[in-house]
């Protein structure tokens, strides 16, 4: 596989989207790329933030922000 | 197979690892007012387990959050239920984040879509959700396959560059996209969805995520 083989790969596989045969070879170029192609699907990762950004707020109620710091300050006074 | 599972970003224990390293690419996220904590410093204050740093985080990114929850499921109550799940696991496994595998945003957004994925799939809610997203297209535009110049008005620029660059794609090579990405659709999957040739689906999402990847390289340089 080569380097730009690798990296359509890359992106269908931080979406979760490799058939099992191709995640195979996939993983197989991933190790024998090492720290070249760690560092390229750490970057494929941004994906998953622009698509999250892509798209408009939405809304929550104060009651829900309320429940979850509670939750919260009572974990961290139990630390 | 779900790849966030084995390798999500930053999602690796490491407690030796410092919050120090900047973010590499694309540097898309919202930019922050002057004085304000860096989503970094936030994250350092939750592992610190400061209840205040995962207020502003909370603050900062629920909006995003729920509407990433929402596109997955749509339901509004159980998009609510998942928010605060999420929250809480932010708060949990903090000390398993680590910079060198990408940004805070990056990973809140991995961890809140696997979360709402694999709630999807647990209630066996596909016909469920197909239903409701198809009264919502017939109701309203896609959001993604729309050209909403007054709805972009209002929004972000960072929320408009990422919008132009999505909606450069041709619809199907979007359609294919949404699919894996909020549906959690593998490429046969995607195939039988769309009655469509699993080659064909396999170009769609290469050189749409493609075409993505380069334009967010661009909107990085240019802002």
């Amino acid at each position: 596989m080569n380097f730009e083989e690798f990296q359509n790969r890359a992106r269908l596989y931080v979406l979760g989207a490799l058939e099992t045969d191709e995640l195979e070879e996939f993983e197989q170029a991933r190790k024998e790329l090492g720290s070249q192609g760690e560092a390229f699907v750490s970057e494929c990762y941004a994906l998953h933030e622009a698509f999250a950004l892509s798209l408009q707020p939405a809304k929550s109620s104060a009651a829900l922000k309320n429940r979850l710091m509670s939750m919260v300050r009572e974990r961290a006074q139990h630390h | 197979m779900n790849p966030e599972r084995q390798n999500g970003i930053g999602l690796e224990a490491d407690p030796e690892t410092e919050v120090e390293a900047p973010p590499r690419f694309p540097a898309v996220t919202p930019p922050l007012q002057a004085g304000a904590p860096t989503d970094f410093d936030l994250m350092l204050g939750i592992q610190a387990e400061d209840p205040e740093a995962l207020s502003q985080l909370y603050d900062r990114y629920n909006g995003i959050v729920k509407a990433l929850i929402l596109r997955v499921i749509h339901n509004e109550a159980e998009a609510d239920d998942l928010l605060q799940e999420i929250f809480m696991e932010i708060w949990n496994q903090a000390k398993n984040f680590s910079p060198q595998k990408g940004k805070p945003l990056g990973w809140m957004v991995t961890l809140a879509r696997r979360r709402a994925i694999d709630g999807l799939r647990k209630k066996q809610a596909y016909a469920r959700a197909e239903e409701r997203l198809q009264a919502e297209t017939e109701q309203q535009p896609d959001a993604w396959i729309q050209n909403t110049t007054e709805d972009e008005i209002a929004l972000g620029d960072t929320r408009v560059h990422i919008r132009r660059v999505i909606n450069s794609l041709p619809p199907p090579q979007q359609q294919a996209i949404e699919l894996a990405f909020f549906r959690g659709m593998s490429q046969r999957e995607i195939a039988a969805d769309t009655n469509t040739p699993l080659g064909t689906v396999k170009t769609r999402l290469e050189l749409g995520l493609k075409k993505i990847y380069d334009g967010l390289k661009e909107l990085r340089d240019e802002l």
